[in-house]
């Protein structure tokens, strides 16, 4: 999960978050060649003894400076675009759940066997227990079987919401009246946090999104309880 | 495990404020590829030439071409690396899965050899 004063990216919990992170680092490293380039040039230009102000035009470097950025592109585009292609795979869910955006909670329905739904409402700061983080708890979490392809259908009761798991490098806007999907799969079990990523009014920032990738049997165990709760 | 972890995090060297060249996998390697390089071609360039300015243009120039060379040799073996470990992984746990039933994919390759013969 997210530390204080982090830059980075959180640890990849997915494939796709996986491979997103190394298009990053390989887009980085473009970047920082670029930067690097850019301050030579800027310390030989101020450093130059050159005065001759009257050159109007040089094939050469307009060349130069014309295909190395479309070669920088290509080299950034085509990762991307492969990591684009790769995310809207048909990969066969084993479970379909509904991710419902409410003001100011989340709700989430398991409809492929029984009919499970609950709500998930950020702990309070004063309702947490020791060890638990603040604006990130919920009561209820969204558990998941690990290393099964899940698909989570996003929508919205009232307002434009977004539901977003950083960690497996999902975010997906919830919209009233649409359905959104997206599809995940967790590598390792875990607990993942999210935050509402679509401004929805006064406590926006307080509807959390917790992700919990368990084992099979946890899981099966885990939605016997919930309905037997219900 | 994580306060070790932030720990790690926090004692992170970023080149130019950006490249975190502990915890970015070949960036380290790439790096100093370049900056060996850099200095091999600049200094001879110097020695050939006398041509200070110039040198240190080759010397960034070389330091460029490495980076990024080293960089994708690198990258790419990494990326052949991960793939053959997530064959190896699904491997095993299809095994492990499926062993004694008629999904076992060892069993599988065991009767094809069996009839060849």
């Amino acid at each position: 999960m997210a530390h204080p004063s982090q830059l980075g990216f959180q640890d990849a919990a997915s494939p796709v978050m996986e491979e997103l992170l190394h298009f990053h680092d390989h887009t980085l490293m473009i970047v920082f060649l670029i930067s690097t380039l850019v301050l030579y040039i800027i310390v030989a230009m101020v450093s130059t003894k050159l005065t001759n102000k009257y050159v109007l035009d040089s094939q050469e470097i307009e060349i130069v400076w014309t295909v190395l950025p479309a070669v920088i592109l290509i080299l950034i585009a085509l990762p991307s675009l492969r990591i684009l292609y790769l995310m809207d795979e048909i990969n066969d869910p084993h479970l379909t759940i509904k991710a419902m955006g409410h003001q100011w909670y989340w709700s989430y329905e398991y409809t492929d066997y029984e009919d499970l739904g609950f709500d998930s409402y950020m702990i309070p700061t004063q309702d947490l227990s020791p060890g638990q983080f603040r604006l990130l708890e919920t009561d209820h979490r969204m558990v998941v079987p690990m290393e099964s392809p899940i698909r989570v259908l996003v929508s919205a009761e009232d307002v434009l919401h977004s539901w977003a798991v950083p960690a497996l490098g999902i975010k997906m806007d919830a919209v009233p009246g649409r359905l959104n999907q997206t599809a995940f799969i967790t590598s390792r079990p875990g607990v993942y946090y999210g935050q509402c990523s679509e401004i929805c009014g006064a406590n926006h920032s307080f509807m959390p999104i917790v992700v919990e990738a368990v084992p099979l049997e946890h899981f099966e165990n885990w939605s016997s309880l919930m309905l037997e709760e219900s | 495990m994580a306060v070790e972890g932030e720990e790690e995090k926090t004692k992170s060297f970023k080149l130019l404020g950006i490249l975190d060249i502990q915890n970015t996998p070949c960036a380290r390697e790439a790096v100093l590829h370049g900056s060996a390089a850099s200095i091999l071609v600049g200094l001879g360039h110097f020695l050939a030439t006398s041509r200070v300015k110039r040198s240190f243009d080759f010397g960034v120039g070389g330091f460029m071409l490495t980076t990024l060379g080293s960089w994708f040799y690198c990258r790419y073996n990494n990326a052949k690396l991960r793939m053959q470990q997530k064959l190896i992984k699904d491997g095993l746990k299809n095994k492990v899965m499926y062993e004694g039933t008629s999904l076992d994919p060892t069993r599988k390759q065991n009767s094809s050899q069996g009839g060849g013969s």
